[in-house]
């Protein structure tokens, strides 16, 4: 029992001073990070007059002076420049290169072929605003990071990206494992009508389903009107998931050519894919899908008989006229209730 | 005293010194795991704009529900501040689970709603709906109002009026953080089809104010057990929940505040009514079916959207609900014993599960049979006094390391409470704890599984005080 007693004090002796110290840890901790806290924000703010004085004014000699006096700080006046950065175009985004050049270049570099995370991270934040072409090839390196990364790497350079940065997107994207495919949605969309290309040259090669589902997405979610035949070239397609993308992408384009592809998907072998063709049908408006949009409502499936009932209200009189068809007959009576209910969906917000 | 029975004893003594080893190194592992998982949570999203999320198109519109039964205390402020949420498509559905104060009367009020008839699909059992109302002021809120069914039912009748792919639930004596839901929804973007759930991190609103339906913590709460509480709270979340996801073990995600993918929770066949803890039920479901059906699957814990809940702050109020709480885990057991030591089902089966069973749920009983040990020995005299009084004090500073680690833990992720003071408060309680509430909850949830087989299986009143206003 003696030893064990000895164990034990030797234990509490241990275990008290670690209890102690982390509370002092704690204590210690927050008065260091509240200084900081407090340097950073005056450090700041006296960056931000600096700049601000300098911004109205000709040549960059006073950024560059700011440059030499604030590069112990670089934290601070990377914060600074990144915020100005986002609200500043032409000759005054010039000036915060120009600092940036002077200050912060070297450690940028260093950041972006770190092999810390966290320091490149910190970089890829930094890409889309000042980058240059030597970059080029670390940015790379960037988009195969962890997905936190690259999606920053990305996003970046999505935000201002050169010419040769976009097929470098396009070439990371279709080498890229299908589970990391998801995180260039938002860098497609980024591009906006500048990934009209990189779309239409990925949809004619033999990628995985995925990646064409994902690609096929973002042109109607862009939407990108002038990829509208690629996409309906894919109409046909086996993949259920891909015909439901295409009947989903046609609505969001609007165009009326597209009405003949989207009656078709209305036809489907596939439920789901129906609904979503009569949603977009619904949405184009166009009064040669009304007989379909009424037949609609008579499906076995729910959503197909919803989607059918907001096409009708979307399609204005020849809609409720329709609606109230079907909810007058007696023969199938969830299509009668559907349309009964989109009649006082209409009534309810002033449609009827 | 027969020999035989003091050796069984001293056996037992022995057991109960190796099991409290093990229980305590392995939540020591937890805090050395969640300080690893903070920091690099923190240091990786410090270069991340929640305002990126906001205006990504990959964000995945939102159906909040919120069941409410007698909320009147709070209710009105919790919409107003979920209405403030910033987060760029989302719906809130409030449930009135026929409540009998006046909770609908204050939501038709405050927020100018009307019935309308509007279609639903109805996948999952639920109560009958007795009305559906609508706000032209506020487009985004649909209340629900149905016959009493408790809150797995009416979470149910939630979902089946919820339009988006995932859905949060929270309680309705709960406020959120403006930017909790761009925030917790990241890692579905991160691996869209992996991640299957998130839990945020619950904090105590007791002693906050609320300014625009925000929570403004200044302050820690007066009340003594509402301090401990908090102290647990830490623990809980930023302790073991971190530590959980940090070994892909998670299998809580807490009914207060979390996110789900609505189609994983509509094929395992919603929220179960007959279950106690109805939050823990449905994650170790999904678990169940995601292994089953060999799908790949994450659930996940983001230890920074936090959303503020009332902690109750009377003794026999905070027994009825951790009374509840040890039935909820004991109950998860009888249902989905099959799974613990099964490596069918992965870590869930190997790990957390057993965790769960070896710690949280025989804890209690293990930590009181001890005591009465203790008490038999001091009867036959057996009873070494400077090793038990050693014993006890190792215990007591053990105990409050782990508190004041959780403090570090809390320091190392949003440092919610200002003051100095309240840091040196904190850590008095951290001592005052190991005392007598620790003890008090081991009582209350060693006495859950007499009441469980006894058939006392009701949820219990709430007292609340609602938010202090500024």
């Amino acid at each position: 029992m003696k030893l064990y007693s000895s164990l034990v004090l030797v234990s509490f002796l241990g275990l008290l001073v670690i209890t102690v110290g982390l509370f002092l840890t704690i204590i210690i901790r927050r008065a260091i990070v509240q200084y900081r806290e407090r340097e950073f924000a005056v450090r700041y703010r006296e960056i931000e007059v600096e700049l601000l004085k300098l911004l109205g004014e000709p040549g960059v000699d006073r950024a560059l002076a700011l440059a030499d006096r604030y590069a112990k700080f670089p934290h601070v006046l990377t914060d600074v420049l990144l915020n100005y950065a986002r609200s500043l175009w032409g000759g005054e985004r010039a000036k915060l290169s120009a600092i940036f050049d002077r200050a912060l270049r070297p450690r940028f570099r260093s950041d972006l072929s770190s092999r810390r995370i966290v320091r490149r991270l910190r970089a890829a934040r930094l890409i889309g605003f000042f980058a240059d072409q030597a970059d080029e090839a670390v940015i790379q390196g960037l988009l195969r990071d962890p997905p936190i990364v690259r999606l920053a790497a990305a996003n970046a350079i999505a935000q201002s990206p050169s010419t040769e940065a976009v097929p470098i997107i396009f070439r990371a994207f279709e080498t890229d494992d299908v589970a990391n495919a998801h995180a260039y949605k938002n860098v497609f969309f980024s591009l906006q009508l500048r990934a009209e290309n990189g779309i239409r040259e990925a949809l004619r090669k033999s990628l995985e389903l995925e990646k064409i589902e994902i690609l096929i997405e973002i042109v109607g979610a862009i939407p990108i009107i002038a990829l509208a035949e690629d996409v309906a070239a894919f109409a046909g397609h086996s993949d259920k998931e891909i015909r439901l993308r295409v009947a989903q992408t046609l609505g969001s384009l609007r165009l009326p050519d597209m009405l003949p592809v989207l009656l078709r998907l209305a036809r489907d072998e596939a439920w789901e894919v129906v609904a979503q063709a009569i949603k977009s049908l619904g949405r184009l408006g166009r009064s040669e899908a009304l007989d379909v949009l009424t037949q609609a409502l008579f499906s076995r499936q729910w959503h197909v008989r919803y989607n059918a009932r907001e096409g009708l209200l979307n399609m204005g009189e020849a809609g409720i006229a329709r609606l109230e068809q079907v909810a007058g007959q007696t023969l199938d009576r969830y299509a009668a209730d559907m349309a009964a209910m989109g009649l006082v969906d209409a009534a309810s917000k002033g449609g009827a | 005293m027969k020999p035989g029975v003091l050796a069984l004893l001293n056996i037992f003594t022995q057991g109960i010194l190796v099991y409290f080893l093990l229980v305590n190194a392995i939540y020591m592992l937890f805090v050395v795991m969640s300080a690893f998982g903070i920091l690099r949570h923190f240091r990786w999203t410090r270069f991340l704009q929640t305002q990126e999320i906001f205006s990504s198109p990959m964000s995945k519109p939102i159906s909040i529900i919120v069941p409410a039964f007698n909320e009147e205390s709070g209710i009105v402020e919790s919409v107003r501040s979920l209405l403030s949420l910033e987060y760029p498509q989302f719906e809130i559905i409030v449930v009135n689970d026929g409540s009998t104060d006046t909770t609908l009367a204050q939501l038709v009020e405050n927020f100018g709603l009307k019935p309308v008839r509007r279609i639903y699909r109805k996948v999952l059992e639920s109560k009958p709906i007795r009305g559906i109302y609508t706000s032209s002021e506020y487009p985004s809120l649909v209340l629900v109002d149905k016959v009493n069914g408790g809150k797995a039912d009416a979470l149910n009748a939630g979902l089946n009026i919820a339009r988006y792919p995932l859905f949060c639930a929270i309680d309705g004596d709960s406020l959120l953080d403006r930017d909790s839901l761009l925030r917790v929804v990241r890692p579905f973007l991160e691996d869209p089809d992996r991640v299957k759930a998130v839990g945020g991190v619950i904090r105590l609103s007791n002693g906050c104010l609320i300014r625009s339906g925000q929570t403004v913590c200044l302050r820690l709460p007066k009340n003594s057990l509402a301090r401990f509480q908090i102290l647990e709270y830490f623990r809980a979340f930023l302790g073991g929940r971190m530590g959980m996801s940090m070994l892909r073990s998670m299998i809580i995600v807490s009914g207060a505040f979390g996110i789900f993918r609505k189609d994983i929770a509509l094929a395992c066949g919603g929220y179960n009514p007959n279950a106690i803890g109805e939050d823990l039920d449905l994650v170790v479901r999904i678990r169940r079916h995601c292994y089953r059906k060999k799908i790949p699957h994450r659930i996940v814990f983001v230890p920074d959207p936090i959303c503020w809940t009332e902690a109750p702050e009377r003794w026999r109020v905070l027994a009825r609900q951790r009374g509840r709480w040890q039935r909820g885990l004991l109950q998860t057991f009888l249902f989905y014993g099959r799974m613990v030591f099964n490596p069918r089902y992965g870590r869930v089966g190997m790990f957390a599960l057993p965790f769960y069973l070896l710690f949280e749920l025989l804890g209690p009983i293990i930590e009181i049979l001890g005591y009465l040990t203790f008490v038999l020995l001091i009867f036959w005299h057996k009873v070494d006094y400077p090793f038990a009084f050693l014993f006890f004090i190792v215990s007591v500073v053990l105990g409050t390391l782990l508190s004041i680690s959780s403090i570090f833990l809390e320091e190392l992720s949003s440092k919610r409470y200002p003051r100095f003071r309240d840091i040196f408060i904190l850590g008095a309680y951290s001592v005052l704890e190991n005392l007598y509430y620790r003890q008090f909850l081991s009582l209350v949830r060693a006495k859950a599984f007499l009441d469980y087989f006894r058939g006392r299986n009701v949820w219990g009143a709430m007292e609340k005080k609602g938010f202090e206003r500024t």
